[in-house]
């Protein structure tokens, strides 16, 4: 196994120490970052280091953190920082990870944010089941308070940072930034019409930045190693390095931290081991469960935002979950879509109809009672609802039931074809 | 017309945006929404969720258009317009991306068109006509779910009819502010339930069956009882309140089957009815209206006919007339009279030289106040202060307009004395001088003074600090009558002037045989009057009372002579609403048969009396001329609220209103039974507990006359004062006025018995 591809920075001491204690971090250069930012910079400096580091948000979008930032108004008087733990896309598990080996690094990266934006209250919503995730952060919050890097007169700056965590009640919905938000707000976890957006109208009204756990992480290493270390990684516009997690049919599944630009094949087969032995590569969702599959003739495609985009997919969350010639491809997208139809706020129409009207079809295929127009009509369900909908939960219905259906048809239509019924059951 | 662009900040109309739909130039407000900006061509771009009073919430993606320069289908109802933006509301991808959204919308819905109350005018039916594919792709059974929940006294909700556009929940967070409704559960399982599981109650439910776009929720008075196009409509101004709002009376074989509000109604309604106007219309149609005057004998009522009750009528004035003059004949009532008969009434009798008059039957004093301030004044007024019972229950729909100023406009809202304003929106509740002059505070902006017209004790020392705002300070003063067309009776004449006698004084005279006849016009004082004992008094020494009304009400009870009359659904005419406004009154059924209205009924009196009267074209003229004049200087005599502390530990009495109140058009209306208030006993935490009192007990209060009301509710409110308990007036089953004018009262715990 080649491990020359990884590239430990957040997930560096992983395993080998016990980062969760302050001074385990400390020992590593922690918080330094913070207290020169604090004391030495002003928010302008800081937010221009992480412009010239081209860091893009590792919570699903893509988005240019700097540019995101910069959408705040100049003249607000209250800013919130927003810290995204709801993690919840299928097959992703690296904020998980990070938040119960390395809290303080969460910590410092969202107290860095949030002093670059103006901000002296930020938050960080934990998605419901990460009970020990929480209690970790609990701690680390407690310790670093303690030390005096947060709440009044941080680093004896004078300067106010305050720091509040919630847990969420487990809803992927909850992931979404402003379903985020009204949750966090003590609402139903139901993303907002947009505009206004959150930069200009979020928590409690107030212009807020929400931003994933990664993606707030790198901030003490950018600090430290100056925005060039980043950028000058991998390809230009989506430079940097990348939690990637891995799993399905691979022999070592888990989270990789390699530079974007490594392609999906040293992915699967450098860092995870490749696939089972005597077993065939059948696919690839390179981005979470709201990407499309990927198949055999994209596993050359460098792994960053733009070429997966390229490629018919999305680079997402980051979570790559591989397929061998095990899988069947209709309990796949049928997981998958009940997952989605189950998950949806129920708001909007064609998510909330449209989703459940594919699920009961392929319910009813799996069941044996499928009859030859369900093919089109799945197809032309999911493609009409796209686009149409208040967030993009709903637009993630399409992208991995139809990459597989057109690629796997025939898997479809044995099942329309086969008699008797085999049971609904999980996917592969 | 102003009504297309009410997305827009006031501020930036004269900045305008040029855009083009569909080809067409459109010049429009900088800030306007597209959908909105489609109606000035006359462009319908379908929408469910979006309503103008309640903004966009782009829940239900139907009104998908294209603009060029941007991917993917945009909704209208949140995209504002932008110079240079070409739209396009029809084409084949609109109209694909339209057919989607219906076939995700009918996977589901139930095929009840046959049997919905809202076919035939359902924005589903009509859309799905318009752009729906006919047939449905789906093949697996729909999604059943209950098909009739019971929300409340009101409202059923049929589930599977829901198309989740959240109108309804949204109604009761942006203009009620009550928010007892919400969306419960998720995804295809999304569902519309109250808060807390709690029957659905405010004094506005019905107006969610009207923004519901579909049959979902339906009105228990309505359900099942119509098709729209078997109704017959009229328009007309609803005359349970002085705010008269603009109405439709949907009407079939005589029968009034629901009344709904006019969207285009903004300046008095602001397209809202409260329940009370919307569904309180079962008493025309009850089978206890009267048809034939009656006429006690030996104390027993005897039918006669008109002729004979109108000779006989004629005659009894005569005779007092010519026994002992104008003095001892009185006449009460007015304020539930159209204005045309309200002016007749008082023609008639000041050409007899009758000057006992008087329309007030309650504790009101002054209706008529020289402010024509109007509902949008109030609307952008800064400060907001109410002075006695609750707009709430005196004007309904005006309260809609003080939560819209607090929680859109940013208004604030100050209640001073006895009474909080209880408008769910944030209020100061002050009860001293120095307390309403801090909330008041130096700044107080546009002030809008919102009363009762109750004097009372200590009223002018509270109330000092209006006196004392700053310079120029516009005020706008709105006096809330008791009775809907008060403010009409009052300028046009029901009101005693020079030596003439009101209505309590009528009474006292009436008790020591001063009166020979006193005519009650559509008013029921014996439930109203403050002191009942006293109208009783009045009423059984007078040798002939005449009352006018639908039904043998409390004071009918205590005439000799019933006359039947018509329900303002009956008659047309105009009233005067709280702000000065003449509105027109249409009638929209035909009254039974043998029933004249009051105004035909003074034509025939004054006719046997040798009285002329304006005709009907003067009539206008002059009551347009009357309720435009303010009212001289000390005209209208005040009696004033005691409110001196009650001995001995007991409790003083407030008067509390409630709009489900009343002996009249309410109590003869059974479809709505369940929405007769309660009686209450509203105490302090502290009276609770030096009595030992909890919420929700049953108690009876025994006043200082000997008088006792019975199982009252307790309702703990720290916004009464110590030492007072507030009772519920004009109910007709624990009358408040049985204990007499400032009773003094003790509250007893009914013991629970197994
Ligand atoms: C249905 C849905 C679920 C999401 N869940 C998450 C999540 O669990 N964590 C996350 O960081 N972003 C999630 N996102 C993306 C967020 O909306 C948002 O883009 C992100 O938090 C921004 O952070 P970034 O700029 O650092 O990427 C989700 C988006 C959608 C539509
Ligand atoms: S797309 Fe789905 S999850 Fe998103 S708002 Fe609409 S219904 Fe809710
Ligand atoms: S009940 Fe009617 S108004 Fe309420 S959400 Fe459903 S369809 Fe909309
Ligand atoms: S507020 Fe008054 S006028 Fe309007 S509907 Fe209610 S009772 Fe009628
Ligand atoms: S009307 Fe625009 S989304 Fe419902």
């Amino acid at each position: 196994m080649s491990t020359t591809l990884i590239t430990p920075v957040l997930t560096k001491g992983i395993g080998e120490l016990n980062l969760r204690e302050i001074a385990v971090y400390r020992e590593q250069g922690g918080y330094e970052q913070l207290r020169r930012a604090v004391v030495e910079l002003s928010p302008k400096d800081v937010a221009d280091i992480c412009n010239g580091s081209n860091l893009r948000g590792r919570g699903g979008a893509g988005f240019p953190t700097g540019r995101k930032w910069s959408f705040l108004p100049k003249d607000a008087k209250t800013r919130y920082m927003v810290c995204n733990c709801d993690e919840a896309e299928p097959g992703t598990f690296k904020d998980h990870m990070l938040l119960e080996e390395t809290p303080h690094q969460i910590i410092e990266g969202i107290l860095i944010g949030a002093y670059a934006i103006g901000c002296d209250h930020a938050y960080i919503y934990i998605r419901g089941e990460f009970k020990r995730g929480y209690e970790i952060m609990r701690d680390a919050v407690q310790q670093a308070r303690d030390a005096g890097f947060l709440g009044e007169n941080i680093f004896g700056s004078g300067k106010k940072l305050e720091f509040t965590i919630h847990r969420g009640a487990g809803a992927y919905i909850c992931g979404e930034e402003t379903g985020l938000l009204n949750s966090l707000e003590g609402k139903r976890g139901e993303p907002r019409l947009k505009p206004p957006f959150p930069a200009i109208k979020g928590l409690y009204g107030e212009p807020t930045v929400v931003n994933n756990v990664e993606t707030l992480a790198y901030l003490p290493y950018i600090m430290r190693n100056g925005p060039e270390w980043f950028a000058k990684v991998g390809p230009e516009r989506s430079p940097g390095y990348k939690v990637v997690s891995i799993s399905g049919h691979v022999v070592k599944p888990g989270n990789y931290e390699v530079p974007l630009g490594t392609t999906i094949r040293q992915l699967i087969y450098d860092c995870a081991g490749g696939l089972r032995p005597g077993r065939t590569f059948m696919g690839v969702q390179p981005g979470g469960g709201s990407s499309a599959c990927l198949f055999e003739e994209h596993l050359d495609v460098s792994y960053d935002f733009d070429s997966v985009t390229k490629a018919g997919s999305m680079l997402g969350s980051g979570a790559m979950v591989v397929f061998d010639d095990t899988t069947d491809f209709v309990k796949a997208a049928y997981t998958l879509i009940r997952f989605f139809s189950h998950e949806s706020c129920g708001q909007c129409t064609p998510c909330r109809e449209g989703g459940h009207w594919i699920q009961k079809t392929l319910e009813r295929i799996l069941a044996g009672g499928g009859v030859d127009s369900d093919v089109d009509v799945i197809k032309s369900a999911a493609h009409q609802l796209t686009g149409l909908n208040l967030c993009a939960l709903g637009d993630s219905i399409e992208p991995f039931l139809a990459s597989v259906i057109t690629r796997y048809e025939d898997q479809f239509r044995a099942y329309i074809k086969r008699t008797p019924a085999p049971a609904v059951g999980a996917a592969s | 017309m102003s009504a297309a662009v009410p997305q827009t900040d006031p501020a930036s109309h004269a900045e305008l945006v040029t855009l083009s739909i569909d080809g067409v130039e459109v010049r429009v407000p900088k800030g306007t929404l597209l959908v909105e900006a489609a109606k000035t061509i006359h462009t319908d771009i379908p929408v469910y969720c979006y309503h103008e009073k309640l903004g966009p919430a782009g829940l239900c993606r139907i009104c998908l258009v294209e603009i060029d320069g941007m991917p993917k289908l945009q909704i209208a109802c949140n995209t504002v317009v932008a110079d240079g933006m070409k739209v396009h509301t029809r084409n084949p991808r609109v109209d694909d991306g339209r057919r989607a959204i219906l076939e995700f919308f009918l996977l589901n819905h139930p095929l009840d068109c046959p049997i919905c109350d809202k076919g035939g005018e359902c924005d589903l039916q009509d859309y799905a006509m318009a752009w729906g594919s006919g047939s449905s792709r789906m093949i697996d059974p729909k999604t059943s779910k209950p098909k009739a929940v019971d929300l409340g006294p009101t409202i059923v909700l049929d589930e599977e009819r829901c198309i989740v556009c959240q109108r309804c929940v949204r109604f009761d967070q942006i203009i009620t502010r009550e928010e007892s409704l919400r969306t419960e559960d998720r995804a295809v399982q999304t569902i519309i339930a109250t808060a807390t599981g709690k029957p659905y109650v405010s004094d506005f439910t019905g107006n969610v069956t009207e923004l519901c776009p579909v049959g979902a929720l339906t009105s228990k008075t309505y359900r099942f009882r119509s098709r729209p196009w078997d109704n017959h409509r009229t328009t007309t101004s609803c005359t349970q309140c002085s705010v008269g709002c603009r109405m439709h009376v949907d009407e079939r074989g005589n029968t009034v089957l629901r009344t709904m509000s006019v969207p285009e109604d903004d300046a008095l309604s602001d397209s809202w009815l409260c329940d009370r106007g919307r569904y309180n219309v079962g008493f025309v149609n009850d089978e206890r209206r009267l048809t034939m005057p009656l006429l006690k004998q030996d104390g027993a009522w005897v039918q006669i006919d008109w002729a004979d009750a109108l000779d006989l009528w004629a005659e009894k004035i005569k005779a007092a007339l010519a026994a002992g003059g104008p003095e001892r004949i009185g006449a009460i009532g007015g304020g539930r009279l159209l204005n045309e008969e309200a002016l007749l009434a008082a023609h008639l009798h000041r050409a007899l030289g009758v000057e006992n008059l008087d329309h007030r039957i309650g504790t009101q004093t002054l209706v008529h106040h020289g402010s024509f301030a109007n509902h949008v004044d109030l609307e952008n007024a800064n400060t907001i202060i109410t002075l006695g019972r609750p707009p709430s229950q005196l004007a309904p729909v005006l309260d809609l307009r003080i939560r819209k100023a607090v929680s859109r406009n940013g208004a604030r809202l100050i209640s001073a004395g006895d009474y909080a304003a209880d408008s769910f929106v944030p209020e100061t509740h002050v009860t001293t001088p120095a307390g309403l002059k801090d909330a008041i505070g130096a700044n107080p902006g546009r002030v809008a003074m919102i009363w009762d017209g109750v004097f009372f004790e200590g009223g002018p020392e509270l109330t000092a600090a209006m006196h004392d705002l700053p310079a120029a300070t516009r005020v706008d003063r709105y006096v809330l009558p008791e009775t809907p067309n008060g403010r009409g009776a009052e300028a046009l004449g029901m009101i005693p002037r020079g030596a003439g006698l009101g209505t309590g004084a009528m009474f006292a005279a009436a008790r020591d045989g001063k009166l020979d006849v006193l005519s009650i016009l559509g008013a029921n004082p014996v439930l109203r009057y403050p002191d009942r004992a006293l109208a009783e008094d009045g009423l059984r020494a007078t040798p002939f009372v005449v009352v006018t009304d639908l039904f043998l009400t409390e004071t009918a009870e205590f005439a000799n002579l019933v006359l039947p009359v018509c329900s303002a659904f009956e008659k047309s005419g105009t009233t005067t609403d709280l702000a000065g406004d003449v509105l027109p009154v249409v009638g929209s059924v035909r009254p039974p048969d043998g029933v004249l209205a009051d105004g035909d009924l003074l034509v025939e009196l004054a006719e046997r009396l040798g009285v002329t009267l304006p005709m009907p074209d003067e009539l206008e003229a002059k009551v347009r001329e009357l309720v435009k004049t303010p009212p001289a200087d000390g005209a209208v005599p005040a009696y004033v609220r005691a409110t001196a502390a009650a001995p001995g530990g007991a409790l003083r009495v407030i008067a509390d209103a409630a709009i489900f109140t009343g002996g009249g058009t309410l109590a003869f209306d059974t479809a709505i039974r369940e929405l007769h208030a309660r009686p209450h006993a509203r105490i302090n935490p502290a009276t609770a507990r030096a009595l030992a009192l909890a919420d929700g007990d049953p108690v009876n209060v025994a006043g200082d006359n000997g008088t006792t009301l019975y199982d009252l509710v307790v309702r703990v409110d720290e916004r009464v004062a110590e030492g007072a308990v507030a009772l519920l007036d004009g109910v007709v089953r624990a009358p408040l006025n049985a204990l007499g004018r400032a009773p003094a009262v003790r509250l007893e715990k009914v013991p629970v018995t197994a």
